[in-house]
């Protein structure tokens, strides 16, 4: 059991939450002990099962501390499995969470989700606006890990989440793939799930860049035409991925750019090998304006902005039109901002009713 | 649509023609302006830069609908 906060009212706890740093600044919904039980109860687990620790402060994850986030954040007891996914993802070595939550670049988790606990477990909406304001289990699934980051991990701004400014999607950051309008197929089964699987891919990004494409189906560059502007935006020399490199970064396609990749007959494996290759850059370009970073390479060569083909995650999302987005990345820690994926585990979660 | 609306509120016949994916917002506009049944004709989604074949067919599917808004606008 958790330390209790008393006050006379919740006015007052949100006042006293507020002075301990506990909040992301917003109003929170008070996490009574009512409230976390119920949270608690949904996920069928004991409320103090160790998921793990969270950096910088090494605070111990369990999955009531989860659930107090959850109720914090206005969460329903239907996502409990989604957050509690999304917070074995940052716990994983993987991701490098210390580093990344104490880093001064804007880095925040972006949480994707695929598979039938879109629906089940939300639902997290992949159409209009889904990174924008008026969806709640986007909006609540994504501010309950920055509260588990804030209240598990520690993470205060200036002390020990030293990002100079931070992004917006540092308070929620979710949206699920829009599997149904997809050329593609879903992104967890080209991560190696199964289609059925629910699944959450978690990856240190900045805000989302928009990239402007207008389609011209009789132009047969088209789909080249399109990939260029994404890479642009994608490995633009003001981001780490082109100066740092070797991280990965997200595509996120809106239904009708994704449609021109489906009119020339290109997979997601030939995507994100075509972007690989439009993001290859002459390192004198890099020595120019990367400073100290663009040491050490031939001033004659090209060099790769990204590693591999596969750190450049391609989802659909959005609705359709102009707009596509890109999210460059951090591309730092011990394994370079590398996405991480989760199983949602929803087959011992109960129904809680309102 | 808001072209459609303001067109219409110059006393002029209009017909706006909206894609499928934007027909909610259509007629979201069409009511906050006050002129909820402004004509309009749906078109599929997308029509921008589908290539003119494509454009053509949909013309095709849709003239007939647009002439005859037209003609029943005065109406309104």
């Amino acid at each position: 059991m958790n330390p209790v906060l008393e006050a006379i009212d919740e006015s007052a706890a949100l006042e006293q939450l507020h002075e301990l740093g506990c909040t992301d600044g917003l109003p929170v919904i008070i996490p009574t002990a009512a409230r976390v039980e119920r949270m608690v109860l949904a996920t069928l687990l004991d409320g103090d099962l160790v998921l793990g620790e969270m950096g910088p402060g090494m605070g111990v994850a369990t999955v009531e501390k989860v659930a107090i986030a959850a109720v914090m954040a206005g969460c329903l007891p239907d996502y409990m499995p989604i957050v509690l996914a999304a917070v074995k993802a940052v716990i994983l070595p993987s991701f490098d969470l210390t580093e990344m939550q104490s880093t001064t670049h804007c880095t925040a988790p972006l949480i994707i989700v695929n598979g039938p606990a879109r629906i089940t477990c939300g639902p997290v909406a992949s159409g209009f606006g889904a990174l924008g304001p008026g969806h709640r289990a986007n909006a609540s699934i994504g501010r309950a890990l920055r509260l588990a980051m804030i209240n598990i991990g520690g993470a205060q701004p200036g002390s020990s989440d030293m990002a100079l400014l931070g992004h917006p999607g540092k308070f929620t950051y979710c949206l699920a793939e829009d599997e149904e309008h997809s050329p593609f197929p879903p992104l967890h089964s080209s991560l190696g799930f199964k289609t059925d699987d629910s699944v959450v891919t978690v990856i240190g990004a900045e805000a989302p860049h928009s990239v402007i494409y207008s389609g011209n189906a009789d132009d047969p560059e088209n789909a080249d035409k399109l990939l260029a502007q994404l890479a642009v935006g994608l490995a633009n020399f003001a981001t780490n991925n082109a100066i740092l490199t070797g991280g990965a970064a997200v595509v996120v396609l809106n239904p009708e750019h994704a449609d021109i990749f489906s009119q020339a007959n290109m997979s997601r494996d030939d995507v994100q090998n075509k972007l690989w290759q439009f993001t290859h850059k002459p390192v004198s370009q890099l020595q120019q304006v990367g400073g100290a970073f663009g040491g050490g390479r031939d001033p004659d060569g090209d060099y790769k902005t990204f590693n591999k083909p596969e750190d450049i995650l391609i989802l659909t999302a959005g609705g359709s039109g102009l707009y596509s987005m890109v999210m460059p990345s951090w591309c730092a820690g011990k394994h370079k901002n590398s996405a991480v994926s989760v199983l949602v585990e929803t087959d011992q979660f109960c129904e809680i009713p309102l | 649509m808001r072209d459609g609306i303001n067109i219409a509120k110059l006393g002029m016949p209009s017909v706006a023609l909206v894609t499928e994916d934007y027909w909610p917002q259509g007629d979201f506009v069409a009511k906050s302006l006050g002129m909820p049944n402004v004509p309009r004709v749906q078109l599929p989604h997308p029509v921008a830069g589908t290539g003119e074949t494509n454009l053509s067919r949909i013309a095709e599917q849709v003239v007939d609908d647009i002439v005859s808004k037209f003609k029943s606008s005065g109406d309104l």
